[in-house]
């Protein structure tokens, strides 16, 4: 460690950081757009240059982000220099820029803009064209990207580079008419870690294509939550519309729609990344959802089904219970808690990877598709499902069952949140809530416990789990 | 004559650049001292000694380059040749490459005993035809003679050079932009810290040096350091191969001892202005380098000192003459359009400013200029003062804003009237 002053504030550091880490790590604000702390440092967006003081050769400046701290080194980040020389970058960077922010998906939360504001605030004092430059230009099925309001900070380019490892993107051309381009191979459509690079770009060249003009973002809000896609587990922020900001006309489903998946960044699941089916969770949590408690097939009320299921518990000689892989920690606690002694209970794969999805990598993707299979297995133990000749009970909770293993005679209660027409078939249907609509935790592959929480209110049709295994174990002290 | 001639030394003749003509001329005796009679570490302390400059442009010493790559350190070393000769002007590097290649090989030699250095690269510019096949030629002679490769001249040294054309980048001829290329990557400068000379090529010690300034090494190893020192001035010892275009009656490369008096070399060495016009201005050595006005240029001496007095610098030895009469506006754009396309696109001030400058300088010319335009290239110069990655920003920004100090009335004639103050053609009447 050695001891280094940012305008004049003692700041503590390796020796082997640089100064714009040491300012990061300290809280002092220097701008960038270029630099990111999992990336390498390629210099190249120049706004992160600060004033050395030096009682030797008079003060120098250089970037922040290459300049290696040095015992007792005084750096000024807000210096005249400094802020003259912020306001010439930034009117250099938005030369070219559109500045179409009334349209753009970023504002908001784009770095150009607050620095803009920050730094600037100054007018263009060009009266020449712009460079123009492609719009849409499809760089893959999932992203298209603006080349004019690129300001070819590199990130992109050097996350498949460094990070995903595709090698997908590329900088062609030289200059201002430098553009990012993937190689034409249509290795960047099979990265399955491309859309990192959207959150990546500090400004809003790169886009979902999926969120493109969905929502302004200061009309979302970000809930935190887990990724179910595997047993990674990865930490991530579910965007959906503000309660303050609800749809009364139009299309009031947009209220409760997810408009967005990005990574809550987390050192110890997935750093600041997760792959594509993290950011496609709408594909999974907003499929036909099962919303109707069934009989044999017929509708009924949600108590009346819980109450067929009461008497089917109390009635079985030798239960099994199917437990979810989805389940949060608190869901299968309260399941053992309340039945995990009237039940044989195995722990259920509730999904397989689906046909031709990235199984593993040495990056995140787990090749478990269930979010708490180490969470369950914990309580359950890890044998595989298995029925006796004279299992007369099987209770499935969450999907993937097969109706065909059913043992011969045996009754069927099913707990699932989504339709399926299997649902028919149990003797008793009881519709449950996902994993949006409470809150709970699931335990990753290498036992870190993350939490989510709920964005949405559950609906009133659906049971919430944890509480259905109360209910249901009234039949169990019954029995006692 | 120009001064004493160190590599200018023979009559060029049709076979001159072959193996047999340079041994006839001593060749390869430098080598053979080298590596019989002395230790790397003495070859560094010899070039040290001799006090030889950089001539690519930045004229920083050779032997404080080369010191800091330490031997033995369990790490490959490289050494690059820099031919990419790119400065506009400039076109000496390419009379060593044609004419003495193997004085080059030889040098490369020398110096990667010196360094260490297992495996040597020359970056030769795309578009040079003839001196690539020269060199390329030179190279299968000095193989099949046993210069390179396995233990050369029957010692344990071994070297190899791998001769890589460049693709026509500007960049590339940046020492870092060089080594990225090489490496295969897009010619992008990089970063400093850290230095090329600890991690350069592969991230080892690589060392990097100008053909002509490679060029030297084998006459100061062949002679001595004493020897070399004796020629130019204390603080420039040694010569600069100058090549001398625009308006000049014998325009071509010379040979010119530091010290020489520019005037002489102009007017009697190189035959006068062009249409015995006046000169209006002089470009010292590639358009980088800050232009001197005619009256600036005639009282000075050729070496560093006089030239960084005078607010300019030798640069890379590329000089323009222009002749009174030739426009400085159209003369800053045909610059700027030069910047503007080779501005490697990497970081902001030069990517964006560059094209700014084109952008406004294309418009006075098209006599949209407004006052302020003038004050605006001058601050974008400014931007780009110091905060580039390479030195191509500093210099494209110091050599406008050089431009636009001393010629700063005909801009103003210009964007008052919408057509140039002089005649307006590079063209000096009665040669076109």
């Amino acid at each position: 460690m050695l001891e280094l002053f940012i305008d004049g504030k003692p700041v503590r550091a390796e020796k082997n950081e640089t100064v714009l880490q040491a300012a990061v790590a300290n809280g002092i604000s220097i701008p960038y757009f270029c630099w990111h702390p999992r990336l390498s440092v390629p210099g190249n967006c120049r706004i992160c240059l600060v004033e050395v003081e030096d009682e030797k050769g008079g003060n120098w400046t250089d970037i922040a982000c290459n300049m290696p701290v040095a015992e007792g080194m005084r750096v000024l980040t807000d210096s005249d220099a400094v802020r003259a020389h912020r306001k010439a970058m930034l009117q250099l960077i938005l030369l070219n820029h559109p500045v179409d922010c009334g349209i753009c998906d970023k504002a908001g939360e784009c770095a150009l803009q607050d620095y803009h504001y920050e730094y600037s605030g100054l007018r263009s004092v060009s009266r020449d064209a712009k460079v123009r430059a492609t719009k849409f230009h499809p760089l893959s099925e999932r992203i298209v990207l603006d080349n004019e309001r690129c300001i070819l900070c590199s990130r992109c380019v050097r996350f498949t580079h460094e990070i995903s490892k595709s090698h997908a993107l590329g900088i062609q051309e030289r200059g201002d008419h430098s553009l990012v381009r993937a190689v034409e191979d249509g290795r960047f459509d099979a990265d399955p870690y491309s859309d990192n690079v959207i959150d990546l770009c500090p400004v809003g060249a790169l886009l979902s294509r999926s969120f493109l003009y969905k929502a302004r973002v200061w009309y979302l809000q970000a809930t935190p939550s887990v990724c179910p896609g595997c047993e990674r587990g990865c930490t991530v922020q579910i965007w959906h519309r503000k309660p303050e900001w609800h749809l009364s006309a139009l299309d009031p489903r947009q209220n409760t729609a997810i408009a967005r998946v990005t990574p809550l960044e987390n050192p110890n699941v997935n750093g600041p990344w997760i792959c594509n089916k993290g950011r496609d969770l709408a594909r999974i949590f907003e499929r036909p959802r099962a919303e109707q408690a069934m009989l044999t097939g017929v509708p009924t009320e949600l108590s009346a089904a819980t109450a067929a299921a009461r008497r089917l518990v109390a009635a079985a000689k030798r239960p099994v219970a199917l437990v979810s892989s989805w389940g949060s920690n608190e869901e299968l606690a309260a399941f053992k808690a309340h039945l995990g002694g009237r039940f044989a209970s195995f722990v259920k794969q509730d999904c397989r990877p689906a046909p031709g999805e990235p199984l593993e990598d040495d990056l995140l993707i787990r090749p478990d598709k269930n979010p708490n299979t180490a969470g369950a297995r914990k309580l359950f133990g890890d044998a595989a499902p298995a029925f006796r000749n004279d299992t007369d009970l099987v209770l499935v909770w969450g999907e993937g069952f097969d109706f065909a293993r059913l043992p011969r005679g045996a009754k069927t209660i099913v707990l699932d949140a989504y339709a399926h027409p299997d649902n028919a078939r149990a003797d008793v249907f009881l519709p449950v809530s996902i994993q949006t609509e409470r809150q709970g935790h699931y335990t990753n592959f290498a036992g870190v416990v993350s939490a989510f929480e709920p964005c949405f209110p559950k609906r009133a049709s659906v049971a919430d789990a944890e509480r259905l295994f109360v209910s249901l174990a009234a039949a169990v002290e019954a029995l006692a | 004559m120009s001064g004493t001639k160190l590599l200018m030394t023979f009559p060029v003749t049709a076979t001159s650049h072959t193996l047999a003509d340079y041994r006839a001329r001593g060749g390869y005796r430098a080598l053979e001292k080298a590596l019989n009679q002395m230790k790397p570490e003495e070859v560094t302390r010899e070039v040290t000694a001799s006090g030889v400059l950089g001539h690519g442009g930045a004229a920083f010493p050779v032997g404080r380059k080369w010191a800091v790559v330490k031997l033995n350190d369990g790490q490959p070393h490289y050494l690059c040749c820099n031919a990419d000769e790119g400065e506009p002007g400039t076109f000496k590097d390419r009379w060593i490459l044609e004419h003495d290649p193997h004085l080059l090989l030889e040098s490369m030699l020398i110096a990667s005993y010196a360094l260490g250095v297992r495996h040597s690269f020359v970056y030769i510019r795309g578009e040079f035809d003839l001196p690539y096949r020269r060199l390329a030629g030179a190279v299968e002679e000095a193989y099949e003679a046993g210069y390179f490769g396995e233990r050369i001249l029957g010692t344990d040294f071994a070297c190899d050079v791998v001769v890589y054309r460049g693709a026509g980048s500007y960049v590339c001829g940046e020492a870092s932009g060089l080594i990225t290329s090489i490496e295969g990557k897009k010619g992008y400068p990089r970063n400093r810290p850290p230095r090329l000379t600890v991690h350069g090529l592969y991230q080892r010690p690589t060392v990097v040096n100008n053909v002509e300034t490679l060029a030297n090494v084998a006459g100061i190893i062949a002679r001595g350091a004493d020897a070399y020192k004796k020629v130019g001035t204390p603080k420039s010892p040694g010569t600069q191969l100058v090549s001398i275009s625009g308006h000049i009656n014998r325009p071509g490369v010379y040979e010119v001892e530091y010290g020489y008096p520019l005037a002489k070399f102009l007017y009697e060495d190189c035959g006068g202005i062009l249409g015995a016009r006046a000169l209006k201005a002089l470009i010292p050595g590639g358009i980088s380098t800050k232009v001197l006005t005619g009256a600036e240029a005639e009282s000075l001496i050729y070496d560093h000192a006089s030239f960084a007095k005078a607010g300019s610098s030798l640069g890379s030895g590329g000089m323009i003459v222009i002749a009174e009469g030739t426009c400085m506006v159209r003369l800053l754009q045909v610059m700027l359009r030069f910047y503007h396309h080779e501005s490697c696109g990497q970081c902001t001030p030069c990517r964006d400013g560059m094209g700014w400058l084109h952008r406004i300088i294309d418009r006075i010319v098209a006599g949209e200029g407004v006052p302020e335009d003038i004050e605006r290239m001058q601050a974008i110069s400014r931007a780009n003062d110091g905060t580039t990655i390479c030195g191509m920003g500093d210099a494209a920004g110091y050599a406008t804003v050089a431009i636009l100090e001393k010629f700063r009335d005909e801009f103003d004639y210009w964007i008052a009237h919408k057509r140039s103050r002089c005649d307006g053609r590079l063209e000096v009447p009665g040669h076109a």
